[in-house]
C-alpha cells in the first residue's frame, strides 16, 4: 500500500518561483475523492484482523475475483454467448452449421471461439477487449438486418484473414498444426498442396482455405481467386 | 410363404426378361415389391476424392469431377472452381484448364476469361459418390466399335 | 510385336476385306484410326428431359448412339448442355431395357393375380382389346381411360387423342403434364385466351431484372439459367430476385433471396400490386385500352375428394373456376389490404426485400422478366398465382415487348407441344379448343373427317380424378404411357396404388424400362424411346422442333404411336360407336378405328417416298405411308389461319425449331404487339386477340391458407421437387453410372437446428410420417438445398424413397394440379416406430 492518502495538493513544491495556481477541476476532483472518509478507511492499515486472516483473506477474495472474471471470460467465450446476439446467430452462425466445422466424422466441433479467439491469456484478453467494439455495433445496430451484414461482409471477413495472416493462421494450428500431419492419410491433391505451400512456410492456411466456415464475401481483387 | 415364393419368381422372371440386375438394387429402379412394403435407406455413400481422371465418354462430355466440392462457393461473391482451373492458376494448383470452349460467349466470340454464360460449373461438372450402379449400361464407346479389343471393359461400361 | 491369334484373324478379314474393295491397307494397324472408321454420323434432335429444348447434336455409328454434344446452331442452348443432356447417349443402354411385351399370366392365361411374364405383341393387344371392348358395352366410354404425357412427341399425342376421343368416345385422357403445368396453362386461357408465353427465350438479353417465383432454374432449367446468368454478369446493373420456400443453388447466384412461409407468395404478390397502384405507378393508358377487370371465386376449396371436410365447408368449391367482371376500383380495394405490414406477416420476408421487389415492378425504366415453374403450379392456388404475375405486368404494361415478359417455364420437353398444343387434356381439343364447346367439337369432328356429334362433350377425368376412380372402380380399362405415375402421383399409397390392383380393373403401362408403375400393370408394352423414333416436341418458347429416327430400338420395342395406331385396328365402328350415328353415317360401318381415324385420306396422303432418305422409320414401313407427316400436317390444320400457325412439315426437319405463329415462313418471337406478331391489326399497338374483345384479363384474387399446415404433432412443412442429375422419377438418369453416382439416392434436407432439436444427425436413417403415409430415408444437412427452420425437402426420383406415400392429393380446384409443395409431416429417428395411420 502506498501513502497515497496522505498526497497533498502540490502546492508549488519544486517550483516556487512560479506563483500557485488555483487547482483545475480535475485536480480539485482528485483530492475530494480521497477526502472522502470511506476511502480514508479503506487505505489506512488495518487494526482489527490478523495478518493470517488478510491473507488468507485476501486469497480467497483474489480466487473468487479471479474465479468470477475467468468464469464470465470463459461464459463469453462459449458459442452460445456469441449467438446470444442475432448478428451472429441469423448471419455467420447460419452458415457455420452446414459445414465439416459443425459437424464431421469425428464429431470434434469448432465453436466460433475456437476460431475466432486467440488460446493464449495475454491475446485472449486483447482480442476480448477488441470485442467491447461489437457490443457497441450491437447496441447501435449496425448489423440490424441480412442486407447490412453482406454490405459489411468483405470488411468483416478482410479483419478476419489479415488476423490469421498476421499470426500465421494460429488458430488453425491449435488443431491443425503441420507436424502431426500424415500425408498420406490426405487426398492427394491436398498432400501435395500441403508439402508445397505449407511445409515451406510459403502459405499460411488462411490464404488457400477461405470461406469454410461461412460464405465468402466478394471475393473481386482477393488474391487467388478470380 | 407362398407370396414370397411368388415375388421370387416374378423378380427371377422379370430380371431374366429383361437383363442383369441384383435384386438387393431393384428398389431403387423398380420401388419396393410389393410397393407397400417399407424400404429401408440405404447409408449415404462416400464421395470419390482420389484425384484419378475418369475416361470420358465421348469427347463433347463433360468430364466428371474426381474430387470432393463440398463447402465450395459458387456465387456471385466468389466462384472456387475457377481458383484451381482458370487458366492463370493451373501451374500451381497442377488442375487441367477449363476447356477452350469456356472462353466463348454465345455468339462464339472468344473472350479474355471464362465466358459468363459457364460460370455455373456445376450444372454440367458433377462430382461422384461411391455408390455402385444399380444396373448395368451397355453403352458403347466409339472406340470399342472399331476396335473392340482395345476397350478395357469391352463393351460394357462401369 | 506379337499378335494374338484374334488379332491375326481380325487382320486377315480386314485384308480380305481391303483386297474384296480393291484398296490396300498399312502392314500394320496403327494406334490411331483414321479415314472411314473415325465417321461419325451427325444428326439434331431435341433434348429428351426439360421444357427448355435445347438442341443435340447426336453421333451415331454401326446402328449405335456413341456421342451427343450441345447443338452451336440451336438458338436455345447455342452448344451448351446441362449434365443430364450432355449423357443422352446412355439413357437407351439399360441392361434392363424392356425389349418384349409382359402380362400377368397364371396356367398359360392372363390373370390380374399372376406373374408379368413374356408374351408376343398379339398376346397383349388382343388381352387389352377384349377387355376394352367388354368394358365399353358393360359400362360405357367413361369406364376406359388414358394417362399420357407431356414427352409424348407430337404424334403420338395426337394419335392418343384421337383414339381416345374419336375412337372410343372418351374424354379420360389426360397428361403427365397435369401434374406439371395446369395451373400455368389454365391461367393463360383465363388471361389471354389463348395459351402459352407472349414472349420467348430472347427476353434473358433483354430484361434489367428477373424474378424468379418458386423456380430454382440453376436445377431444374441449368441452360436457361446460364441464360440468365449471362445477363447478370455481362451488364452490371442486371439483378436477379429469386423468391423460394428455401434456399438453393438458384439462390445462391441471386442478388436477393427471399424466402418466404410456403402458401405466402399469393400475398406478395398482391403486396407489389396494392404498391403499384399506391405509388402511382399503374400504366393508365394501357390498363385503359387493353385490360379488363375480373374478381375471382373465393373459398374454393382444395381440390380433395368431395366429401373431405375442406370441401364440404368450401363456399365455392363447385364453381371454383367462376369470375365476376369487376372494374379497376374494386380490384384496388381487394389489393389494398395487402400493405406491407400485413405481407410482411404472412411470409415472414423482411420489408427491405418486400418493398425492393416491388419497385422492381413499379420501376417504369426497369425491364422485368419473372420467371416460374413448379413452386406456382404446383400450388392450391396456382391458377391464382399465375393471375396475380400477370396482373403486375399488366397493371404496369410491362408485357409483350423485349425484356418485359411474364414467362411460365415448362417441365417437360413437349409440355407446350403435346399436352397443351395438341390438347391431350381431358378437357381440351387441338389449338385452344375445348371438349365441352360444341362448336369446337364440330370444328374437329369436320377436320378428322368424322361424323357430327360422335365427339363426346363431357369433360373427362383429370389425372388425380383418375387414380380415384380406378380405386372407386369406376375406372377399369387404363392404359399409361410415357410416364411413372404411381412414383409421381400424389398420395399414391392410397390414391394411385389400390387402383392398380383392383381386381376390377387392367392396368396397361408402356415404358422403356421397369419402373414401379410397370411393376404395379398388368401389361407392360416395351417402348422406342427418343431417337429410336421420329420425332417432334414444343418447347416452353413455342418451339416446335423436330428429330429423324436415328437408331433402332432394341428386341420388340415400339413406339407408343405404332402401339397406339396398332392398337386400333382390333376395333370396329360396329363395336364402340353408337348404332344412331352409325345409321346417320352408314358409310362408317364395318370399318376398323384405324381406318376411319389414321386411314381417313390426309394421315396416310403422304407416300413413304417422301420420307428422307438415309434414316429409318419403323411406324410408317410397317403402316405403308409417312405416319408423322400425315399426323403433322392434319394437326396443323386446327391451328393455321389461327394464330396457331405452323410451318409445313419438311421445314421442321431443316430448321433448329420455329416459335409459332409461323406466318409466311417467318416465326413470332413477341405475340400481341404490333409489329411484332402478324395477327396484330395496324394502328393497334397491343392487342390480346385470343380474347373476343381483344383485351387481357386482370383477376383479383386474396390469399388463401394451403390445404394443409404443420400443427403440433406433424411439425414440419413437406416440400418436394427434383434435382440436377435426375429426370422426374429417374428411369432413364438413374440408369446412367454417371448420374447414378451424382446422385444416387433421395435424401431428406433439413436444418441442422430441426435435425439436432429432433436427436438427429447427417446421415441418419429416419422416417418421414404424414397423416397419409410414412417412408425411410437419410437426413441432409449441408448441401445444395438450405432449408430454413420448419422445413424439409424430399426429391421424388428415388424409387426406393417413395416421397409421394406421403404426399397430399389436394390440387388446384380450378387447373385439378396437384399441390406437391405443401403438406405436413413429422421426421423421427427410423429406430423410432413411428405410428402412420
Amino acid at each position: 500500500m502506498s501513502g497515497a492518502e496522505d498526497a497533498s495538493p502540490p502546492t508549488g513544491s519544486g517550483k516556487a518561483e512560479v506563483p500557485p495556481r488555483k487547482p483545475g477541476p480535475i485536480r480539485r476532483l482528485w483530492n475530494w475523492f480521497w477526502r472522502l472518509k470511506l476511502v480514508r478507511v479503506a487505505t489506512s492499515p488495518a487494526t482489527g484482523f490478523s495478518l493470517a486472516f488478510l491473507t488468507l483473506g485476501g486469497f480467497v477474495a483474489g480466487v473468487i475475483f479471479w474465479g468470477g472474471f475467468n468464469t464470465v471470460l470463459e461464459a463469453t467465450n462459449q458459442p452460445e454467448f456469441c449467438i446470444s446476439c442475432h448478428e451472429m446467430r441469423s448471419n455467420v452462425f447460419e452458415e457455420l452449421q452446414g459445414t465439416i466445422h459443425f459437424t464431421n466424422r469425428s464429431g470434434v466441433r469448432a465453436g466460433c471461439p475456437d476460431c475466432h479467439v486467440p488460446h493464449e491469456w495475454t491475446r485472449k484478453i486483447a482480442r476480448k477487449m477488441q470485442a467491447s467494439q461489437e457490443v457497441w455495433g450491437h447496441i447501435f445496430g449496425t448489423i440490424s438486418t441480412r442486407d447490412a451484414f453482406l454490405d459489411l461482409r468483405r470488411h468483416l471477413a478482410e479483419r478476419e484473414w489479415a488476423r490469421m495472416q498476421a499470426n500465421d493462421s494460429l488458430e488453425c494450428r491449435n488443431c491443425h498444426s503441420a507436424v502431426s500431419m500424415d500425408i498420406s492419410k490426405q487426398n492427394p491433391r491436398a498432400a501435395a498442396a500441403h508439402e508445397r505451400f505449407l511445409f515451406t512456410g510459403e502459405r499460411t492456411c488462411i490464404d488457400c482455405h477461405k470461406g469454410i466456415a461461412h460464405r465468402l464475401p466478394d471475393m473481386t481483387g482477393v488474391p487467388g481467386w478470380q | 410363404m407362398r407370396s414370397r415364393l411368388l415375388f421370387g419368381v416374378m423378380a427371377g422372371v422379370v430380371c431374366l426378361a429383361t437383363g442383369t440386375l441384383l435384386a438387393q438394387d431393384a428398389p431403387r429402379l423398380r420401388g419396393p415389391e410389393p410397393f407397400t412394403r417399407e424400404q429401408p435407406a440405404p447409408p449415404l455413400p462416400r464421395p470419390i476424392t482420389n484425384d484419378v481422371r475418369i475416361r470420358r465418354n465421348y469427347p463433347d462430355q463433360p468430364p466428371v469431377i474426381p474430387h470432393s466440392i463440398e463447402g465450395y462457393a459458387l456465387d456471385l461473391n466468389a466462384n472456387k472452381c475457377m481458383s484451381c482451373h482458370a487458366r492463370r492458376f493451373t501451374e500451381q494448383s497442377q488442375a487441367p484448364m477449363i476447356s477452350v470452349t469456356h472462353y466463348q460467349d454465345r455468339e462464339g466470340n472468344t473472350l479474355g476469361g471464362l465466358a459468363p454464360r459457364r460460370y455455373a460449373c456445376l450444372a454440367c461438372h458433377v462430382s461422384q459418390t461411391e455408390a455402385r450402379p444399380l444396373v448395368e449400361n451397355r453403352f458403347t464407346d466409339m472406340d470399342a466399335l472399331t476396335e473392340p479389343e482395345r476397350q478395357p471393359g469391352g463393351r460394357s461400361n462401369r | 510385336m506379337e499378335l494374338s491369334r484374334r488379332d491375326m484373324m481380325k487382320a486377315q478379314a480386314a485384308a480380305a476385306a481391303a483386297a474384296a474393295a480393291n484398296v490396300t491397307l498399312p502392314a500394320q494397324a496403327q494406334n490411331i484410326q483414321l479415314g472411314e472408321e473415325l465417321r461419325l454420323k451427325w444428326d439434331k434432335a431435341p433434348c429428351r428431359f426439360c421444357g427448355t429444348g435445347c438442341g443435340v447434336m447426336v453421333g451415331v455409328k454401326d446402328g449405335r448412339v456413341v456421342a451427343t454434344h450441345g447443338d452451336m446452331r440451336a438458338e436455345v442452348n447455342r452448344g451448351l448442355n446441362c449434365v443430364k443432356g450432355y449423357f443422352l447417349s446412355k439413357i437407351m443402354y439399360g441392361a434392363d431395357r424392356l425389349t418384349r411385351p409382359l402380362m400377368r399370366m397364371r396356367n398359360g392365361r392372363f390373370d390380374k393375380e399372376g406373374e408379368l411374364q413374356p408374351v408376343s405383341w398379339d398376346q397383349a393387344f388382343d388381352t387389352m382389346a377384349a377387355y376394352w371392348k367388354r368394358v365399353l358395352k358393360e359400362k360405357g366410354p367413361e369406364a376406359v381411360g388414358m394417362f399420357g404425357s407431356g414427352q409424348w412427341t407430337l404424334w403420338e399425342g395426337y394419335a392418343a387423342s384421337k383414339l381416345m376421343r374419336a375412337g372410343f368416345r372418351s374424354n379420360n385422357l389426360d397428361p403427365n403434364a397435369r401434374h406439371c403445368m395446369a395451373s400455368a396453362a389454365v391461367a393463360f386461357i383465363r388471361t389471354f385466351g389463348m395459351d402459352e408465353p407472349m414472349g420467348c427465350y430472347d427476353d434473358f438479353e433483354h430484361a434489367d431484372a428477373f424474378v424468379l417465383w418458386g423456380s430454382n432454374m440453376a436445377e431444374m432449367h441449368p441452360i436457361l439459367w446460364t441464360r440468365v446468368t449471362d445477363r447478370r454478369l455481362s451488364a452490371e446493373h442486371v439483378r436477379i430476385h429469386t423468391l423460394s420456400t428455401y434456399e438453393h443453388r438458384t439462390t445462391d447466384l441471386s442478388d436477393a433471396a427471399v424466402i418466404f412461409k410456403p402458401g405466402s407468395d399469393l400475398a406478395i404478390l398482391n403486396y407489389i400490386a396494392n404498391h403499384i397502384i399506391r405509388s402511382g405507378a399503374v400504366n393508365r393508358e394501357f390498363v385503359e385500352k387493353h385490360v379488363n377487370f375480373r374478381l375471382a371465386n373465393t373459398d374454393i376449396g382444395y381440390g380433395l375428394r368431395p366429401e373431405h371436410v375442406l370441401e364440404q365447408r368450401a363456399q365455392h368449391a363447385n364453381d371454383a373456376q367462376v369470375s365476376q367482371p369487376a372494374d379497376f376500383d374494386a380490384y384496388a380495394r381487394l389489393v389494398s389490404e395487402y400493405t406491407l405490414d400485413r405481407a410482411y406477416e404472412l411470409s415472414g420476408v423482411p420489408k427491405p426485400q418486400l418493398e425492393a421487389l416491388a419497385k422492381l415492378y413499379a420501376d417504369p425504366n426497369t425491364k422485368v422478366m419473372s420467371l416460374w415453374t413448379m413452386g406456382f403450379n404446383q400450388h392450391v392456388r396456382g391458377v391464382w398465382a399465375n393471375h396475380m404475375v400477370y396482373n403486375l405486368h399488366l397493371l404496369t404494361g410491362k408485357i409483350s415487348e423485349p425484356g418485359n415478359s411474364p414467362f411460365s417455364l415448362t417441365g417437360q420437353p413437349s409440355a407446350c407441344g403435346t399436352a397443351r398444343e395438341v390438347g391431350t387434356f381431358s378437357h381440351r381439343l387441338p389449338a385452344d379448343m375445348l371438349v365441352a364447346n360444341p362448336e369446337h367439337r364440330k370444328h374437329a369432328e369436320h377436320l378428322w373427317k368424322l361424323p357430327d356429334g360422335l365427339l363426346p362433350g363431357k369433360i373427362g377425368f383429370h389425372a388425380v380424378e383418375q387414380d380415384r376412380m380406378l380405386k372407386d372402380g369406376k375406372l377399369n380399362a387404363y392404359w399409361i404411357m410415357c410416364n411413372n405415375n404411381l412414383q409421381t402421383a400424389p398420395n399414391t399409397g392410397n390414391e394411385t396404388y389400390p387402383g392398380y390392383r383392383n381386381p376390377q380393373n387392367l392396368i396397361v403401362c408402356s415404358d422403356p424400362y421397369p419402373t414401379v408403375t410397370t411393376m404395379a400393370a398388368d401389361i407392360v408394352l416395351p417402348t422406342a424411346m427418343w431417337v429410336e423414333k421420329e420425332g417432334a416436341y414444343g418447347n416452353a418458347e413455342r418451339r416446335t422442333h423436330f428429330w429423324h429416327q436415328l437408331v433402332d430400338a432394341p428386341g420388340e420395342a415400339r413406339s407408343d404411336l405404332w402401339q397406339l395406331m396398332e392398337f386400333s385396328k382390333r376395333f370396329t365402328t360396329d363395336e364402340v360407336w353408337p348404332a344412331e350415328i352409325l345409321a346417320r353415317a352408314p358409310e362408317y360401318r364395318g370399318k376398323t378405328l384405324h381406318d376411319v381415324l389414321f386411314r381417313n385420306g390426309q394421315v396416310d396422303r403422304f407416300p413413304l417416298a417422301e420420307m428422307a432418305p438415309g434414316y429409318e422409320n419403323r411406324e410408317s414401313k410397317e403402316m405403308g405411308f409417312y405416319v408423322q407427316k400425315g399426323l403433322f400436317e392434319e394437326y396443323a390444320a386446327f391451328g393455321r389461319g389461327h394464330g396457331h400457325d405452323l410451318a409445313p412439315f419438311d421445314t421442321y426437319h431443316e430448321v433448329r425449331g420455329l416459335r409459332w405463329p409461323v406466318v409466311d415462313g417467318k416465326e413470332t418471337r413477341w405475340r400481341y404487339r404490333e409489329g411484332l406478331d402478324p395477327y396484330v391489326e395496324k394502328g393497334t399497338g397491343i392487342q390480346f386477340y385470343g380474347n373476343p374483345d381483344k383485351r387481357a384479363n386482370i383477376m383479383g384474387a386474396p390469399y388463401e391458407p394451403p390445404a394443409e399446415a404443420p400443427d403440433a404433432e406433424y411439425d414440419l412443412w413437406l416440400v418436394t421437387g427434383r434435382v440436377l442429375e435426375h429426370w422426374h422419377s429417374g428411369s432413364m438418369t438413374l440408369r446412367v453410372p454417371e448420374l447414378y453416382k451424382a446422385f444416387p439416392g433421395a435424401v431428406l434436407f433439413m436444418h441442422p437446428e430441426d435435425a439436432q432439436k429432433r436427436g438427429l444427425r447427417r446421415g441418419q436413417e429416419v422416417r418421414i410420417a404424414s397423416r397419409r403415409g410414412e417412408i425411410r430415408s437419410r437426413v441432409e444437412t449441408r448441401g445444395r438445398n438450405k432449408v430454413p427452420r420448419g422445413v424439409v425437402f424430399v426429391p421424388f426420383f428415388d424409387a426406393s424413397q417413395l416421397i409421394n406415400k406421403v404426399t397430399l392429393d389436394a390440387t388446384d380446384p380450378i387447373s385439378k394440379q396437384s399441390d406437391f409443395k405443401k403438406c405436413a409431416v413429422k421426421v423421427v429417428a427410423a429406430t423410432t416406430q413411428a405410428a402412420a395411420p
